[in-house]
């Protein structure tokens, strides 16, 4: 990674987060247009090995022996993914005098994975003791055997406040080998002003009255999750026909000019332009145009939304494999998750830290987006675990759609 | 005796950085792209071999094809403007800036200070819908009610044309500059009327200009595709595009390879017979004489 190369994201994210005050997390929509850089082809180029390698390695059989708290940990995240003082790290290091590096260099799954799994093929983790991907690309580190298994024994806390919704994922069941740092909704941004109901399902993003005013995301799992369930499907265990039949829906509306396009969080700047008016967007993101325009509000499809994690995990040839895992302990304690949660506005992982923040941050504490309840999260569907070829193929058909 | 050594040897020398930068990061990377490109296999279970898999060409031809005619449209339709544009400035730049004549053209360059991505972004907030733009063009009657400018074809092709009319003014102006103003003087002799000096004189003696011009903005803007995700929608995806999701989100990098060495044989070829009908004879400069 060239310095260039990081300015220009930097500057760009800037672009993105205006007002500079505005706490928004670029998950993933500065990667959509930042891929293009020579540093993303560099890091697609050098890897054609296979990345599972001489087949599936054992997966971490042996869990992270105990021992004794490192004076240094590397922990990969995603851009503006905590609070700008970095509360955490610095309470983590008065406690334990451990020095945390802290780099934001995920800007999106596959780049990350294009980038890391040379390193992590031969058992390197490239210094890292924690990286945070998004359910499907840690499904897919599991599965290859890139990641340690965890001593749950040494984490009383991340055992005590996980949310029970997130508590055992198809792809790790037992939340051995992953821990939430994030969770968010995807269903529907409307704007109140422009549209002429509320929109409550997918169907009224193929209203004619919105034509040329309806987004959907890039992020596959999203779009095709929430028009699988409007279709009937259940995308926690649909077939690949059932996907598919979304993407053809998707593509009618592509074809008579109904869907303007597709967005990563760039429908940011869309929404309170008015160049988009009925879209598929994040939970967060909603809490924030919220903020800053009354007209913008969020809804779960009556068919159910897609709810997704970003989650922490530990890279096989961690340095401090001990240390890092102490670390994602201490996240769960809720009164270090509280600055986190306060910054982000995506779904808090951990229980406790609603009470917590009732009293410092009522209004967060409040809101059904960032703490919702059981009824919410019933409505929610966690897109499955693909296999990888079902998942070559259906990104490939996806990437037909949105026009590549 | 070692003089003469020295002497032959030291162009050679000269050379050597030059070659060994391309030698470093163009042909050796074109060879590992052309590889890359003959591959087959998948990127999960059992990675890319090679297997001399030249259907990936086909396949990538027939798959695509839309796009690639797309791009060298697009491409040619904002190189034809760049041009209309481009040379009326560039001339009067030349042979009426005086004085302002370096300024002007430091106006030309000024665009290239804030980065090509900033300046694409901000194409998409004066074309948005309910941008000023878009208002004067609906109030005037040009635009229907609810027509729109961005995610359209004309929103991407201005980009592109924006983005890359620089590299057309600036050859255009150095081969314009370059012309003796005697040359001119004699013409006004032959000729009576401005517009013959200028089809007769000018015009051929700035066809350099125009050849290189048109090559600097076309070939990139083949390539482009930053102004088609941000100003476009799919409908107007260009095969740079393509090329990026094919790498980046698909991780199928053989058709990513395969569609590169097409585009590069496509703009060789197009290059080459623009070389042919405009190249060689205006390069001579023969071509007013002859008419």
């Amino acid at each position: 990674m060239t310095p260039s190369n990081e300015d220009l994201e930097r500057e760009f994210e800037r672009l993105l987060r205006n007002p500079l005050t505005r706490r928004h997390i670029l998950k993933r929509g500065a990667a959509g247009v930042m891929s293009a850089s020579a540093l993303a082809y560099l890091a697609a180029c050098g890897s054609d090995e296979p990345a599972g390698g001489n087949g599936q390695k054992a997966k971490g059989e042996k869990p992270i022996a105990k021992g004794t708290i490192a004076d240094s940990l590397y922990v990969a995240n995603w851009p503006a993914y905590i609070d700008e003082d970095h509360t955490a790290l610095k309470s983590f290091q008065k406690k334990n005098g451990t020095k945390v590096k802290y780099v934001e260099e995920i800007n999106d799954n596959d780049q990350f994975f294009g980038k890391v799994r040379q390193q992590y093929q031969q058992g390197s983790s490239g210094g890292r003791d924690i990286h945070v991907v998004t359910d499907w690309m840690a499904a897919r580190m599991v599965r290859l055997g890139y990641v340690q298994k965890f001593d749950k024994s040494s984490m009383p806390n991340a055992n005590a406040n996980l949310i029970d919704r997130l508590k055992s994922p198809a792809f790790d069941p037992k939340r051995e080998f992953s821990m939430p740092w994030q969770s968010g909704m995807t269903g529907i941004i409307y704007r109140k002003d422009k549209v002429k109901s509320p929109p409550r399902s997918v169907a009224d993003l193929f209203n004619p009255a919105y034509k040329g005013k309806v987004t959907m995301l890039t992020e596959m799992r999203d779009t095709v999750g929430l028009v699988t369930a409007w279709q009937g499907g259940n995308p926690e265990k649909a077939s690949l026909d059932e996907y598919k039949k979304a993407i053809d829906k998707v593509q009618e509306g592509v074809d008579s000019g109904q869907i303007r396009g597709f967005t990563g969080n760039e429908y940011i700047k869309d929404i309170p332009k008015g160049d988009s008016w009925v879209i598929f967007g994040w939970s967060g993101d909603a809490v924030q145009l919220k903020a800053d325009n009354p007209n913008v509000e969020f809804v779960l499809p009556e068919s159910g939304g897609m709810l997704w994690t970003d989650n922490m995990q530990i890279p096989v040839g961690a340095p401090h494999a001990y240390t890092a895992e102490k670390f994602i302990d201490y996240i769960y304690e809720p009164e270090v998750q509280a600055p986190i949660e306060a910054y982000i506005n995506y779904i808090c992982p951990v229980n406790g830290t609603k009470e917590v923040m009732a009293k410092t941050d009522p209004s967060i504490a409040k809101n059904p987006l960032i703490f919702p309840d059981k009824s919410v999260f019933d409505n929610t569907y966690i897109f499955r675990d693909l296999t990888p070829e079902e998942e070559t193929e259906l990104n490939d058909a996806f990437q037909k759609l949105i026009g590549a | 005796m070692t003089a003469r050594l020295r002497k032959g040897a030291l162009p050679y020398l000269l050379l050597l950085p030059g070659l060994g930068w391309l030698v470093l990061f163009f042909a050796l990377p074109l060879v590992y792209m052309a590889l890359e490109s003959l591959k087959s296999g998948d990127p999960f279970v059992s990675g890319f071999k090679l297997t001399w898999e030249f259907s990936n060409y086909t396949n990538a031809l027939k798959d695509y094809d839309q796009q690639f005619i797309r791009s060298f449209e697009y491409a040619g339709m904002a190189t034809l403007i760049a041009l209309l544009i481009g040379y009326p400035l560039a001339y009067v730049i030349a042979f009426r800036g005086g004085r302002w004549r370096n300024a002007m053209l430091l106006l030309v360059i000024v665009p290239f200070f804030v980065t090509y991505l900033i300046r694409t972004l901000s194409w998409e907030t004066i074309l948005s819908d309910s941008g000023v733009v878009v208002n004067t063009l609906q109030a005037v009657g040009i635009l229907g009610h609810d027509g729109r400018l961005l995610d359209t074809t004309v929103s991407v092709v201005a980009g592109i044309t924006y983005n890359f009319l620089p590299f057309m003014i600036l050859p255009l102006y150095a081969s314009l500059e370059r012309i003796d103003a005697r040359m001119l003087e004699a013409g006004y002799d032959l000729y009576d009327r401005r517009r013959d000096v200028f089809l007769h004189v000018t015009l051929p003696l700035s066809m350099p200009g125009v050849v290189a011009g048109v090559l600097l903005t076309f070939i990139p803007a083949a390539g482009d595709f930053i102004n088609a995700q941000l100003l476009g929608t799919p409908k107007q995806f260009m095969i740079g595009n393509v090329i990026q999701s094919r790498y980046l989100v698909v991780n199928d990098y053989p058709t990513a390879a395969a569609l590169s060495f097409l585009l590069m044989a496509f703009s060789l070829i197009i290059v080459i017979v623009w070389a042919r009908i405009a190249g060689t004879e205006a390069l001579l400069g023969t071509e007013g004489e002859r008419k």
